[in-house]
């Protein structure tokens, strides 16, 4: 039986959704024994942990410093470490958010292993644990184990449904100090500059995306009057959020907005995975130079060409 | 001031090489092989506080089927010199082992400020080695960086972070990698640099010559180990239009909409 220890993150004072798409997950593994989530932070609220057990967690432990306020990896290191020790899992995960991903490598160093990262499933075979990681724009799977007496790992962002548990029960909680050194705050928080989310487009129905290939500011005019046309909404690439070529808002994927529309058009974006892992759409139709890009992988249909040309003529026809 | 940037080279994602074997070595020319996008961030990311600091920067390279190709590129973008690490012993799917194969050439190089890394290896899609090698040398990091600004008592780093950006500041020594933001983007090589290139002598290093041998780096020694790789049957066909004018692409596109019953618009 695995004793499984989540890293349990928050998110604007939330439990950070990927982490319950993780627990949930867990639970329906049979093999999964027990599952620990180790919760850090200046303060540690009551309805975290009610919402982690709805999700699955028996067991909560909680570290509580005001160095833990803020996510630094020394500090969570050393707390998470500790937390390992005193719980002694067999599996320790995280979903595979910025602070996932930058956690889970370092602990696994400690233990003297490697790790399996953006994981889409687990087995359990005889006693040992198997990874299932898509690669390579998700045309391949690789499925890795670990040799090591303690298996980390990292899922993948959006991999796993959400689903509360109504049964969940409520979960057995302690808490321990730890204390922290100068030489654990090298690193020092400034500040997070929170993108603002004027636009929720969640239930948008139709997008027309664009990302670098775009190429300017004035230039994602078209799209808006393409998005205009169709009825939809416009969206965005982080390297365009990120040169304000359009507002933060606008930026989809794993660090941006999840979107699931029926239509899907994405102009001049390469298909990086954390610009993908963000969108569940019907029908994708990719508009892109380059032959080789990433987004041909995931598109039901496309057209090579130069977006500046295919997109006028599109938006002519469509005006008919 | 001195800045080590460990940088990967691949196989140019241009290249469709179909099944498993998409990273062996005799099916690609040497005009495939190009530096991971990734690490060509880092190199910018480095270069740039060369311009502004005057800081030495030396490029290093142990993934790769030829990286004595990527370092000299390395070096026309304005590197100062550059080390090959190319040794069949070194088993490089395991970031863990990477890290210790990074953390020996360090201590072989000597002193050093700042080590800067892509964010992702792309030949194995592991985005660990950054976290790892800081782990392993102790050293405070900023993973998935965006900018970075030089103050007092270090760097302020602005960093990836899911509904933002986060900024932290750290000391002057340490690790950093970089994502492809507009900061990061990399310069082109210079003709001054293509010359100085050619010239450089690229010393090569073993992993004997770092003290290592294949019961440390090598496969045997992994313990992230691949139980199995298979390509996904993909259900859905795509429909891509490749040929004609741009008028009947569009017209291509539309046709088969209509065929599908795929509605554009609401
Ligand atoms: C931790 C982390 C989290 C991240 N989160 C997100 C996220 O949530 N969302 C996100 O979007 N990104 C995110 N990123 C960034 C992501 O990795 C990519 O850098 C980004 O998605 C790339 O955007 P792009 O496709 O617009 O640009 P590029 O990758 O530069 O692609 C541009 C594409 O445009 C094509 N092109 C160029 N000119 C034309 C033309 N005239 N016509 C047609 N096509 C053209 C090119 O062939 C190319 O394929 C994240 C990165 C990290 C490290």
């Amino acid at each position: 039986m695995v004793k499984t220890l989540v890293f349990g993150q928050i998110r604007e004072d939330i439990i950070e959704e990927n982490t319950l798409g993780v627990l949930n997950k867990l639970t329906e593994i049979s093999g999964i024994s027990e599952i620990i989530v180790a919760l850090f932070g200046h303060q540690i609220k009551d309805e975290w942990i009610t919402e982690l057990g709805k999700h699955g967690a028996s067991r909560v432990v909680s570290v509580k410093a005001p160095e833990l306020e803020v996510y630094l990896s020394r500090p969570y290191v050393k707390a998470m470490l500790e937390v390992i020790e005193k719980t002694e899992p067999k599996l320790v995960i995280a979903a595979g958010t910025v602070y996932g991903e930058d956690l889970i490598p370092r602990l696994a160093v400690h233990h003297g292993v490697s790790c399996a990262q953006r994981i889409n499933d687990i087995s359990i075979v005889g006693d040992d644990l198997h990874f299932h990681t898509p690669v390579r724009d998700d045309q391949a799977m690789k499925v890795t184990r670990i040799e090591g007496a303690i298996k980390f790992a990292t899922s993948r962002a959006g991999a796993f449904f959400v689903n509360e548990n109504p049964d969940g029960g409520s979960p057995n909680v302690e808490s321990f100090d730890v204390t922290f050194s100068e030489e654990d705050m090298l690193v020092k928080h400034i500040e997070i500059k929170k993108a603002e989310r004027t636009v929720n487009l969640k239930d948008a129905k139709i997008i027309v995306a664009g990302g670098r290939g775009v190429g300017g500011k004035e230039q994602f005019q078209i799209i808006r009057e393409l998005a205009d046309i169709l009825g939809g909404e416009i969206e965005a690439t982080r390297a365009c959020t990120d040169v304000h070529w359009i507002e933060e808002t606008y930026e989809i994927g794993q660090t941006g907005q999840s979107v699931s529309p029926d239509l899907y058009i994405a102009a001049g974006i390469s298909g990086a995975p954390q610009h993908v892992s963000g969108i569940k759409a019907k029908t994708l139709i990719a508009i892109n130079t380059d032959e080789g890009a990433a987004i041909f992988n995931f598109a039901d249909y496309g057209i090579i060409g130069d977006l500046h040309v295919i997109l006028p003529i599109l938006k002519q026809k469509l005006q008919g | 001031m001195k800045i080590i940037v460990f940088i990967e080279q691949i196989v140019s994602t241009q290249v469709k090489l179909q099944g498993v074997d998409y990273f062996d070595s005799t099916r690609v020319s040497e005009d495939d092989l190009v530096i991971n996008p990734s690490s060509k961030n880092a190199l910018e990311g480095a270069l740039k506080l060369k311009d502004q600091l005057g800081a030495e920067v030396t490029a290093v390279c142990v993934r790769g089927l030829k990286p004595n190709k990527a370092l000299r590129e390395a070096i026309a973008m304005g590197c100062t010199d550059a080390i090959e690490i190319a040794d069949e012993t070194i088993y490089t799917d395991d970031p863990l082992l990477l890290a210790k194969v990074y953390v020996e050439a360090l201590g072989k190089i000597g002193e050093f400020d700042l080590v800067f890394l892509g964010v992702e290896e792309q030949s194995t899609g592991s985005y660990a080695i950054g976290a790892m090698l800081s782990e392993k040398l102790g050293l405070p990091s900023v993973l998935y960086a965006e900018e970075i600004e030089v103050i007092d008592s270090g760097y302020k780093v602005g960093h990836v972070l899911e509904g933002g950006r986060k900024i932290v500041a750290m000391p002057n020594k340490g690790v950093i990698s970089c994502s492809d933001s507009q900061y990061f983007t990399p310069r082109y090589t210079s003709m001054r640099g293509i010359l100085t290139a050619k010239r450089a002598e690229i010393p090569k290093w073993t992993a004997a010559d770092l003290g290592l041998s294949s019961s440390v780096v090598g496969k045997e020694a992994a313990s992230l180990i691949e139980v199995s790789f298979s390509n996904i049957v993909i259900e859905k066909e795509s429909y891509i239009i490749k040929e004609g004018e741009p008028e009947e692409k569009v017209e291509n596109l539309l046709a088969k909409l209509k065929e599908d019953e795929v509605k554009l618009g609401a």
